[in-house]
């Protein structure tokens, strides 16, 4: 096993260090080497850069097939729906997330459960877009995650008690959080999702060990951020300068741009990169301009949050394309020197590569079959708009229903929140992306909260017959598309990659599949009972190779109607954990 | 993810059968007007925090949809209680939270019958691209009341606001994704937009005039009213403008029951009706110091009721 030579020396000192600090305690050293060690998972993304590539290759193309549930854990109660989370694993046990702000620790041996937390969710709470939360972190003797009614908690990672809860926003203006937060030198980092209410996202960094906020960086151009020093908040500059470059108005104070899917950090060049959703209100021609920093990237200092670049996706974004996708950094080589980059699939189903040291547009392409909404992007990533490609202004709706607008990718995104993985082997993205279109109308008669309101009305419409989601093979260098596998139903789970030449993703009819990475042939499926909309993990445990994924179908695909319904209607939720091992004879 | 805004109830044409599958104890209970008579109380769906037509005052529940909750269960010899409704984003959402679906976070709280519901034909027969009515799930009845837009202003910074034309020298105020929000950042080729200032609800922008950020503020009349009343100790007054290339300036507001509850809608429009006819609606707006219109569907039915006799 190729890890050997890597991995082991560094488990040995990490060990050293966990014992000098309490027993098994997860460090700095465990977290920011995840991506290079076999015997845990501990962040999200498995390693802070979030390519979801392991190294382990015991588990490969050849014997995947002989891949064996060895447990499954259920989640319980009534409350089931999406399972979108990641499991860590750290000394054999796994730390889950579940729907409804829930956290587990469950023996990874045998599948029993160590504890089980159940946020107190407050009545009245009115999460967007399904009950889902994504992940947790580990650091020290301590298990962190957010909730629905946007507080970060802190349990003891083996008792399952509560040590701290903090609120990060107030959910009653529409805050709420369902990413998983993540651990950068010492640091524990956090964005926040929000619905239309006029709420401004962030980032923002707290003290591990007693909740306490260390800095905040607004995401909207105009909002201070600060720094916090023996509790007293120090201003910190202004994101974007001043109010007012890039929105009329005072809209910039209700801007929007929530960072709703979290993080990942870039250890080499000590960046934090977050996305950042879509600008507020929707109708994008009540706020001429670029709105910044709504549908962008943000790259952050890990110390102070202060803004180092941007890179903006969709300017005035009309589309509802809430541009909030991972940044994933890698590294290639390149006329005899190496590239730092960093790759996104953006929902506005653009691929872009920039150089992750300063931002600067490398290369974009469509990763989609067909984008409708720009004919392509400009030398700096900048799209270049499809004349009447944008939806109407209902403000000029007189009485009528406005003609739609069809637009390619929907809302939904070419790829949504479901993160994609890098192979370090064969260089190449692996991204779980959708083939989908929308109607968009002016719908001069609307109502809400018992006024009279424009609204837009909206279609999703898949665009083939016979498949919506697609797990693409994309070369970042060229934009090729390597190869492609159709699935009927929309994907909406993440992919992992290993070194075994496979890439493991679910799908929502319920299957955990593994392909090989080089081809894109199916090797391997197994039907978990519901819908597989989870980020799958692997790591090695007393010689074997393990694989780990959550089941339950859920998120925001079922929450809309048309065409995509008809293909999901009939899928169950659930509220599983599916372990798999390689029995070591099959290796 | 900021996707529910799109909601049209096309997400509705689904529900039904992709959740079937929850079992019978997620299913909101089937309270029809037997149910409800028996077990002696009416759960009156209103919005929450939303003065001057119902809020909380003290721990209770107090304004006009209140007062007329409270009339109609007890002409059907039932309880008051209060369903306190959290404003999703469009009415869409509403119905289908707390009519006739429940919200997926508790399916089983539902109101019975919801006020504040706008009574619109066209609203309620519309249908999406794929031809299905959206709205099939509820039924829409009992307008009682005519609700419209509204300024008030400053009258120690503003002489008078004669048109609209006055506010790309005024800043004004306004909640935020709503019509007026939407009116003054696009109306006029966009000359308001830079004098909106947005906020929380029209009771925070009425503070803002108090503090002197902005010199007048735009909402629904009832809501306009009501502050008004509240800032009695300063020279704010009430406009008289028109709205020009406003889309719809005013609005009949009725209830709405699910569509298989269509007796208990029955009941409840006739004593509705009466209120509005023998003028205990508008004797209750008075109470609460808020102007009253009787719904353009009753001006209709009794301008042709008056000529009747002459016939």
């Amino acid at each position: 096993m190729r890890l050997n030579s890597i991995g082991k020396p560094f488990a040995v000192s990490a060990l050293a260090l966990a014992v000098s600090s309490g027993a098994y305690a997860v460090t700095d050293e465990d977290i920011l080497n995840d991506h290079t060690t076999a015997d845990d998972v501990v962040s999200y993304g498995m390693g802070l850069q979030g390519q979801r590539y392991s190294a382990l290759d015991t588990l490969n193309a050849d014997n995947v097939k002989s891949l064996q549930p060895v447990w499954a854990f259920s989640f319980g109660s009534e409350k089931m729906r999406g399972q979108e989370s990641q499991p860590l694993i750290k000394d054999g046990v796994m730390y889950i997330t579940a729907s409804y702000s829930r956290a587990y620790a469950i023996d990874a041996k045998t599948g029993e459960e160590i504890w089980q937390y159940d946020a107190r969710l407050p009545d009245g709470i009115m999460p967007c877009c399904d009950v889902i939360n994504r992940g947790g972190a580990l650091y020290g003797d301590l298990f962190f995650f957010a909730t629905l009614d946007a507080k970060l908690v802190a349990l003891n990672k083996d008792t399952g008690k509560v040590v701290w809860i903090k609120p990060v926003a107030d959910y009653k203006e529409g805050y709420a959080i369902t990413a998983a937060p993540m651990i950068v030198k010492g640091k524990l980092i956090t964005g926040v999702s929000g619905g239309e209410f006029g709420i401004v996202g962030k980032v923002e960094a707290y003290d591990p060990e007693t909740g306490d906020k260390l800095w905040t960086r607004p995401t909207v151009e105009g909002h201070m951020g600060y720094v916090y020093e023996d509790g007293k908040a120090i201003e910190n500059g202004i994101s974007g300068g001043e109010a007012g470059k890039t929105w009329p108005g005072d809209m910039w104070k209700t801007g929007g741009a929530a960072t709703w899917l979290g993080g990942t950090y870039d250890a080499d060049t000590d960046t934090l990169f977050f996305g950042t959703g879509n600008p507020a209100p929707w109708n994008s021609h009540l706020r001429p301009g670029d709105n910044l920093f709504s549908s962008s990237r943000v790259a952050l200092d890990p110390d102070d949050g202060s803004i180092k670049w941007h890179f903006q996706t969709t300017p005035n974004d009309g589309w509802d394309y809430d541009g909030v996708n991972e940044l994933i950094s890698f590294d290639y080589e390149e006329n005899g020197g190496v590239v730092k980059a960093a790759a996104t699939a953006d929902r506005n189903g653009f691929f872009y590569v920039l150089d992750r040291t300063d931002g600067s547009f490398i290369r974009g392409f469509p990763f989609v079959d067909e984008v409708s909404w720009a004919e392509g992007l400009d030398e700096n990533g900048r799209p270049i708009y499809t004349d009447g490609g944008r939806p109407g202004n209902p403000a000029d709706a007189e009485g009528e229903k406005g003609e739609p607008v069809l637009a390619r990718p929907a809302f939904l995104g070419g790829k949504n929140w479901m993160p994609m993985a890098y192979s370090q082997d064969t260089g190449l993205f692996y991204v779980p992306s959708n083939e989908w279109a929308m109607d968009i109308w002016n719908e001069p008669v609307s109502y809400k909260k018992g006024a009279a309101y424009l609204g837009a009305g909206f279609t999703i419409k898949p665009a083939n017959e016979d498949f919506i989601g697609v797990l693409r093979a994309i070369d970042p260098k060229t934009g090729e598309e390597v190869w492609r596998h159709e699935n009927r139903a929309p994907l909406w789970g993440g992919v992992m990659t290993t070194a075994g030449n496979l890439v493991f993703t679910g799908t929502p009819e319920g299957y955990l599949k593994a392909f090989d990475a080089q081809t894109g042939e199916e090797l391997y499926r197994f039907n978990t009972g519901s819908g597989v909309v989870g980020t799958p993990i692997t790591w090695e445990m007393d010689g074997e190779q393990y694989v780990s994924v959550a089941s339950g179908w859920g998120g925001a695909v079922p929450l809309w109607g048309g065409e995509v319904a008809k293909v999901v209607k009939e899928f169950n939720q659930g509220g599983m954990l599916w372990t798999f091992k390689l029995p070591k004879e099959d290796s | 993810m900021l996707l529910t805004r799109w909601f049209t109830a096309l997400a509705l044409a689904l529900s039904v059968s992709a959740h079937a599958g929850e079992g019978v104890l997620e299913r909101p209970p089937e309270r029809t007007y037997d149910i409800i008579i028996d077990s002696g109380y009416l759960n009156v769906g209103v919005y929450r925090d939303f003065p001057p037509y119902s809020y909380e005052e003290e721990g209770e529940a107090v304004g006009v949809d209140i007062d007329v909750g409270k009339r109609i269960a007890e002409e059907l010899g039932v309880e008051f209680q209060v369903h306190w409704i959290t404003p999703d984003e469009t009415l869409e959402d509403d119905l289908r939270n707390n009519v006739w679906k429940g919200h997926y976070l508790a399916k089983r709280r539902i109101a019975d019958v919801m006020l504040r519901v706008p009574y619109d034909k066209t609203y309620a027969y519309m249908r999406d691209s794929t031809g299905e009515v959206i709205n099939d799930q509820v039924v829409m009845f009992g307008p009682y009341q005519q609700e419209r837009w509204q300024i008030a202003y400053d009258a120690n910074e503003i002489d008078s606001v004669g048109t609209m034309a006055v506010f790309q020298y005024y800043p004004i105020g306004v909640e935020i994704d709503t019509l007026p929000a939407t009116y003054l950042t696009s109306a006029f080729a966009g000359r308001l937009r830079d004098n909106t200032h947005h906020f929380t609800n029209v009771h925070q922008a009425f503070q803002a005039m108090a503090d002197g950020e902005v010199n007048a503020v735009m909402g629904m009349r009832a809501e306009i009213d009501h502050e008004l009343g509240r800032y009695a100790d300063q020279d704010f007054r009430a406009a008289n403008n028109g709205f020009p290339g406003m889309g719809k300036q005013a609005w009949d507001v009725g209830m709405a029951v699910k569509h298989t509850h269509r007796q208990l809608g029955y009941a409840i429009e006739a004593i509705v009706d009466d209120m509005v006819r023998e003028g205990e609606m508008a004797e209750i707006f008075e109470r609460h110091g808020l102007r009253y219109s009787m719904p353009a569907f009753y001006e209709e039915i009794l301008v042709a009721d008056d000529e009747a006799p002459r016939s």
